[in-house]
């Protein structure tokens, strides 16, 4: 049986994390609401309830070309960094490699170091080869971004596969390749899907890296905010609604793969 | 066996990428630290003149300290609420624990703009504190406190890297065998005893991870100041973000992202140091 | 012909792991590599698999160096410890794993795999995952795997170790009787006396990354050639003795002539006997005899065991082991009996 100061301390707790999650949750609140209804004079208008704004979004030219360059930079740069994730990651485990720390040093550097701190290392490189900055370069940004998170769920999963798996595939005759499709690839296959998405969702929401780098062209983070600093209509509530929601429903995939992989493990 | 000349030759061909996208741009950042600007071209000559200019205008170095003072508030503030938080979901079991742990993680992954600027409508002179407050009565009419100031650039960045801290403290906590929880009652210990004597320390390693991942962001934040903090809220990132924007002085600019980078790596280095003498 | 190891070492830095080793094993042989554990026998069957590279020496098959060839090209197949079964596959997908990357055709690779399914006793099994199997099953099914390609060796890391005792028994028969089936050298590496006995052509005895004696079950059994031998097998009586040239060896339980066919050179040595070959009473011919007084009595089921105190030598103990006897009349503590050691049943053990 809890003892009474048990019992306390978990109520007074419970009262912090509801506030905390009203506040965290603002965002959301406050976006859907107002991308539904009007509020004059501090008095929401019901009767204004509408979801014209939503269908407004599919007219809005820049809204649109901002969200496929955000879907383009995303798709690629995960491509990219998954690939270099798993070939970084194979290294690594392999037994005549050197420089392993080396390696896993550089690949957290990104995500570890302050992002304006990132961008700024990029802005400077690029322009110091003469490279115009477009979405290229905000790839290229977000591809080292999002290495880090990828390279460390491909790693984890690589070092839980038996080493007389890949042993007994090369027994068996298999060559190095072989290997690689038949026994690591089924193996790695879902960490990698797993990372994908978490690292898109990291690369859809990119904004302080991306600032430095995209020169003029505009992806949606960037987009919103350029929206945002004029004012805030319904339609700018719709299209945070939609961005939110999106985010969300990445993570909470991310969250049900990660915990069904736990039970699998047990 | 490969032999070593081979297994050099497929480390660079395996570190190429990275070492030419990441090693290669903060080097050549760190370089341009040490450049200089003349009638707006970059000079490439080496010299400390951003160095010397940095440490010997007050202006700056106070604008580093009191940087440095927010982000100790923004990580304290992290830690007081959010380590509460991490232990409440830990001390619940099954899938009510899953589905929390959720929900406060979940913010991380929302668009970084929008929880800004859903926090300037909430502060602003038309927003819903103002709103509630003067419909409740403590106030005669809309503030203008609430938005434009260092509190204003506090208060969202305490929020905004909340879920940042909860994370790895709840990580920590996780690693905690119950047993030990267990043995500590069994042993006659009450509630309060086993917290201070068994979870908190064990706990510490994620709790350092947290004041790290909020301290470390808050640094280097130049976007809510910016929107959050107006005129009066001139933080160290903003005046990074302004000489390569307005100002346009790069190599200047360069030189004070250097400092920031140290600060961080020193940041990093305390916490880990601290993190390892907890694990003895 | 077959394979050879010759003056095959393995070292990971400064700590060598494989003495220098040499060792022939001829085709068709179920040679067993016994020892405690560090004694390198993986070790050797790693270095044949192809898994590791020997730091020096050189590995023969045939006719061909296959030392520097890497493993997928190595016409041996390996049952590993833990099976390393693929658990993306089922038990066909596993089974033929091996014809797969030959890329033979769909209905061959099935026909064959049906085969050997067959022959291991894994017949409607084929659709299952390797979760879905128990460990004797699971067993089945990388013995299978190994066969299937028709390999000129097979490699047997520890494979019965994770089997319980009876499966065990069953095993060890099934893999003798295949081994016949189907005509190929087994190298088998365990740690386990009884198996090794059992099971083998030959045996090589491994302590401490070297070979300690290389031989057929009953050589190693009655005629151990080092004190590691001839402690690792069970109970054996052990007497220190010195050879004195003249074909007589010196003990404290009296002078007697050394075996036939054994170095005569002056030396000291151990004498080895099995306590089931120490005879009481009745001695046959040219027995050593020696009077002893019996310490205790066992009953252990179908054996009786005995301890002795040699009247001559009371700090040397002599067990001997009878087949028990409901009414074994006199052999009680104090008796005293006389022992005798025939010298066809003494084996010369080395002092190192």
């Amino acid at each position: 049986m809890p003892s009474r100061a048990e019992r306390i301390t978990d109520i007074l707790l419970a009262i912090l994390a509801g506030l905390v999650f009203i506040v965290l949750y603002a965002p959301l609140l406050i976006s859907t609401l107002f991308s539904i209804v009007e509020v004059k004079r501090g008095q929401i208008q019901w009767e204004t309830a509408t979801l014209v704004w939503y269908g407004r979004l599919w007219e809005n030219q820049s809204i649109l070309d901002a969200i496929r360059s955000t879907l383009a930079v995303g798709v690629i740069s995960v491509t990219l960094a998954a690939v270099l994730a798993v070939i970084l990651a194979l290294y690594v485990e392999w037994e005549g490699a050197i420089g392993r720390r080396l390696i896993e040093l550089v690949v957290y550097l990104p995500f570890l170091l302050p992002p304006i701190v990132t961008g700024l290392a990029l802005l400077v490189f690029f322009s110091g080869l003469g490279l115009d900055r477009n979405l290229l370069t905000v790839t290229i940004g977000h591809t080292i971004f999002v290495l880090a998170v990828l390279y460390r769920l491909v790693l984890t999963r690589l070092q839980t596969l038996p080493k007389s798996l890949v042993e007994a595939s090369a027994d068996l005759g298999a060559s190095r390749w072989q290997t690689l499709r038949h026994v690591l690839w089924p193996h790695l296959r879902s960490a990698i899907a797993t990372g994908a998405i978490l690292a898109f969702t990291l690369s859809f929401d990119e904004t302080l890296i991306t600032v430095f780098l995209a020169g003029d062209q505009m992806t949606l983070p960037l987009r919103l905010w350029a929206m945002m600093r004029v004012g805030f209509t319904a339609e700018i509530n719709a299209l945070v609604t939609i961005v939110l929601v999106i985010s969300i429903g990445l993570t909470i995939l991310v969250g049900m793969r990660l915990q069904s992989d736990e039970v699998r493990e047990e | 066996m490969v032999s070593l000349p081979e297994r050099i030759i497929l480390f660079m061909l395996v570190a190429a990428g990275p070492f030419l996208l990441i090693v290669v741009p903060i080097g050549a950042f760190l370089a341009m630290s040490f450049f200089r600007m003349e009638n707006q071209q970059i000079v490439h000559d080496l010299s400390l003149a951003n160095y010397a200019a940095f440490f010997s205008s007050w202006t700056y170095v106070k604008t580093l300290l009191l940087t440095l003072w927010l982000c100790a508030e923004v990580t304290l503030i992290g830690l007081l609420i959010g380590y509460p938080i991490a232990y409440f979901i830990w001390r619940r079991s099954g899938r009510i624990r899953t589905i929390l742990l959720l929900l406060f993680v979940l913010p991380l992954f929302m668009s970084y703009i929008v929880k800004i600027f859903t926090m300037r409508s909430i502060l602003g002179l038309n927003g819903f504190l103002n709103q509630i407050l003067v419909a409740v009565g403590i106030l005669s009419e809309p503030s203008q406190v609430f938005l434009y100031n260092q509190n204003a650039i506090l208060f969202t960045m305490a929020v905004i890297f909340l879920p940042f801290v909860i994370l790895p403290i709840y990580l920590s906590l996780e690693r905690i065998p119950r047993s030990l929880v267990q043995a500590s009652a069994d042993l006659g210990a009450d509630i309060g005893t086993t917290f201070w004597h068994v979870i908190l320390p064990l706990s510490a390693p994620g709790t350092i991870a947290g004041a790290l991942f909020a301290f470390v962001l808050a640094l280097g934040d130049f976007i809510t100041p910016q929107m959050v903090g107006g005129a009066n809220g001139f933080t160290f990132g903003r005046v990074i973000w302004s000489q390569f924007g307005l100002a346009y002085n790069w190599p200047f600019g360069a030189a004070l992202g250097t400092v920031l980078l140290a600060v961080a790596l020193l940041a990093i280095v305390l916490g880990g140091l601290a993190a390892q003498r907890q694990k003895v | 012909m077959g394979l050879s190891l010759d003056a095959v070492s393995k070292s990971y830095g400064a700590q060598q792991v494989l003495a220098p080793t040499t060792l022939q094993v001829a085709d068709g042989e179920f040679m067993t590599i016994l020892g405690p554990s560090g004694s390198g026998k993986t070790t050797i069957l790693r270095l044949v698999g192809g898994f590791t590279r020997p730091t020096s020496g050189r590995i023969g098959f045939g006719d061909a160096d296959i030392t520097g060839m890497p493993a997928h090209q190595r016409p041996f197949n390996t049952v590993f410890q833990d099976y390393a079964l693929f658990p993306h596959m089922t038990v066909a997908a596993n089974i033929g794993y091996g014809l797969m990357v030959r890329r033979q055709t769909k209905p061959a690779i099935a026909a064959k795999v049906g085969q050997t399914a067959e022959i291991v006793g894994l017949g409607g099994l084929l659709d299952r995952f390797p979760s879905q199997l128990s460990g004797g099953q699971k067993q089945r099914v990388a013995l299978a795997r190994a066969i299937v390609c028709e390999p000129k060796l097979i490699l047997l890391d520890e494979p019965l170790a994770a089997l319980d005792a009876e499966l065990r028994r069953q095993m060890q028969f099934f893999l003798k009787s295949l081994q016949r089936q189907i005509a190929t050298t087994f190298l088998f590496v365990t740690h386990d006396q009884e198996e090794a006995i059992t099971m083998s052509d030959r045996i090589v005895v491994m302590s401490a990354g070297r070979i300690e004696q290389v031989g057929t079950p009953k050589d190693i059994y009655y005629a151990p050639r080092t004190q590691f031998v001839a402690g690792f097998f069970g109970d054996n009586n052990l007497i220190p003795g010195h050879v004195t040239g003249n074909g007589m060896v010196t003990t404290a339980l009296g002078t007697m002539p050394i075996p036939a066919e054994t170095d005569r050179r002056e030396r000291d040595v151990m004498l080895a006997i099995r306590p089931e070959k120490v005879l009481l009473g009745a001695a046959g011919s040219g027995s050593h005899q020696v009077s002893c007084r019996i310490d205790d009595v066992t009953f252990i089921g179908a054996i009786t065991q005995l301890r002795l105190r040699p009247a001559a030598a009371p700090d040397q103990v002599l067990t001997v082991k009878l087949t028990s006897d409901r009414t074994r009349l006199g052999l009680e503590s104090g008796t005293v009996v006389s022992a005798s050691l025939a010298p066809g049943d003494i084996a010369l053990v080395e002092v190192s």
